[in-house]
């Protein structure tokens, strides 16, 4: 639990460093929508995930996950795929030691 | 008795999706997705961020793999579209990594056509050097296929006013079908300087009784398009392309702009899916504009139908009433 909440905090980070103009002054909550409040388009998306892998040192390709960015609206929607792919990269990883 | 599914929805909410492709590398070659990357790739590496273009486009073309749309009739039955029209802009003749040639894109689309009943209208396109071989194309996909419109696409290196393009317009107003071309900028791959709205001027004045549909119009050239329909009968404009504002303007303030100049009765819904997927779905774009504080949230009824469906509609109708005689 204590992992899980430490990740999520990483990510709510991770998507309050890629919000930039107005839209910095949105308090980021889970419901928080991703485009509609933060203003977070193609290159926002794609940004945050380069972020992410970069954070947790997780290539998504690599580790052959799919991620269905369209289908990530809020906040919540980012933590839970974040949580996942870090739980399957993690899970492959000790598979393969 | 049996009833369409337009039928049975409300007239004010019913939807038109009038710019479409087939999310398919079949019809967009690489070379075209890969320049257009590079954009990404330059926004992306100047805030430090690893972003090789390859791995880009491998993203890119993971939201490219849906052939016969069954993703996209899923995504139109979850956003309340009920009809979309599928374009074919034909690369083949200026991009030689197209995978098929315009004849097999065009009899694709009408597989798709025929697999989901009622969900799509398809205008063709044909680059105007291929000569003959293009016009008796074009005309067998109005008079055989059931194609139902033009679509042209200047990028690819001439003017839409070129009169090797005129056969075509002959054609449109043969069958009663409008003109959908592009406009604005594309991929980098292609050639910018003949986009501009007004270069349809010609062919809309020799050929008053077809219709030409400026796409993208509330996104680049504004101005232009707004004049254009204002001042020309024969001349609309559709607003796809406007999720690309939606990072700045979550409302759609581009939109918003468009339905406040009293040309209403020329403005057509669109979302040039599946340009946007990786930044949302449809569900979510068409919230942008008929959502609570949404781009057409403040128009009556009635100029909302005309927008989201009753333009496009009555474009298509001229085609029906010949088509039955």
């Amino acid at each position: 639990m204590e992992v899980e909440a430490r990740i999520d905090e990483q990510i709510i980070d991770l998507i309050a460093s890629g919000v930039s103009g107005k839209f910095r002054k949105v308090k980021i909550t889970r419901q928080t929508n991703l485009q509609k409040e933060l203003g977070l388009d193609s290159i926002g998306m794609l940004a945050l995930v380069f972020r992410f892998e970069e954070l947790f040192g997780i290539d998504i390709e690599k580790q052959g996950i799919d991620i269905n960015i369209a289908k990530l609206k809020t906040v919540e929607d980012l933590i839970h795929a974040g949580r996942d792919i870090v739980s399957r990269a993690t899970g492959a990883e000790s598979r393969d030691a | 008795m049996m009833h369409s599914v337009d039928e049975d929805r409300d007239d004010s909410l019913r939807i038109i999706d009038c710019h479409c492709h087939i999310a398919s590398e079949e019809h967009t070659p690489v070379s075209f997705i890969e320049a257009s990357v590079t954009n990404m790739v330059a926004a992306l590496s100047a805030q430090g961020l690893p972003a090789p273009g390859r791995k880009l486009t491998a993203l890119f073309l993971s939201k490219m793999q849906d052939p016969l749309c069954d993703d996209l009739v899923e995504e139109m039955d979850e956003s309340g579209i009920s009809r979309s029209i599928l374009l074919i802009p034909d690369f083949t003749y200026t991009l030689k990594d197209c995978r098929l040639t315009i004849e097999e894109s065009f009899l694709r689309h009408r597989e798709v056509m025929l697999r989901h009943p009622g969900k799509f209208e398809v205008f063709g396109g044909v680059d105007p050097r291929w000569g003959n071989d293009g016009i008796a194309l074009f005309e067998r996909s109005l008079a055989e296929f059931g194609f139902r419109g033009f679509k042209v696409y200047p990028p690819c290196g001439f003017s839409p006013s070129d009169p090797s393009l005129f056969p075509y317009y002959e054609l449109c107003a043969q069958y009663c079908v409008p003109v959908l071309l592009h406009t604005g900028p594309t991929s980098p791959v292609l050639d910018f300087s003949v986009s501009r709205p007004f270069l349809i001027d010609e062919a809309a004045r020799r050929f008053p009784t077809v219709n030409f549909i400026l796409a993208h119009g509330a996104v680049s050239f504004v101005e232009e398009c707004v004049m254009m329909c204002r001042f020309r009968p024969n001349v609309y404009l559709d607003i796809s392309g406007y999720q690309a504002t939606l990072g700045y303007a979550p409302s759609a303030s581009a939109v918003r702009h468009i339905v406040s100049l009293g040309i209403n009765h020329k403005v057509l819904f669109g979302t040039d899916f599946p340009v946007f997927r990786l930044q949302g779905d449809q569900k979510s774009f068409l919230e942008a504009l008929t959502g609570e504080g949404g781009a057409l949230s403040e128009l009556s009824e009635r100029e909302r139908a005309l927008v989201l469906h009753q333009n496009i509609e009555r474009l298509l109708e001229a085609t029906v009433s010949v088509t039955a005689r």
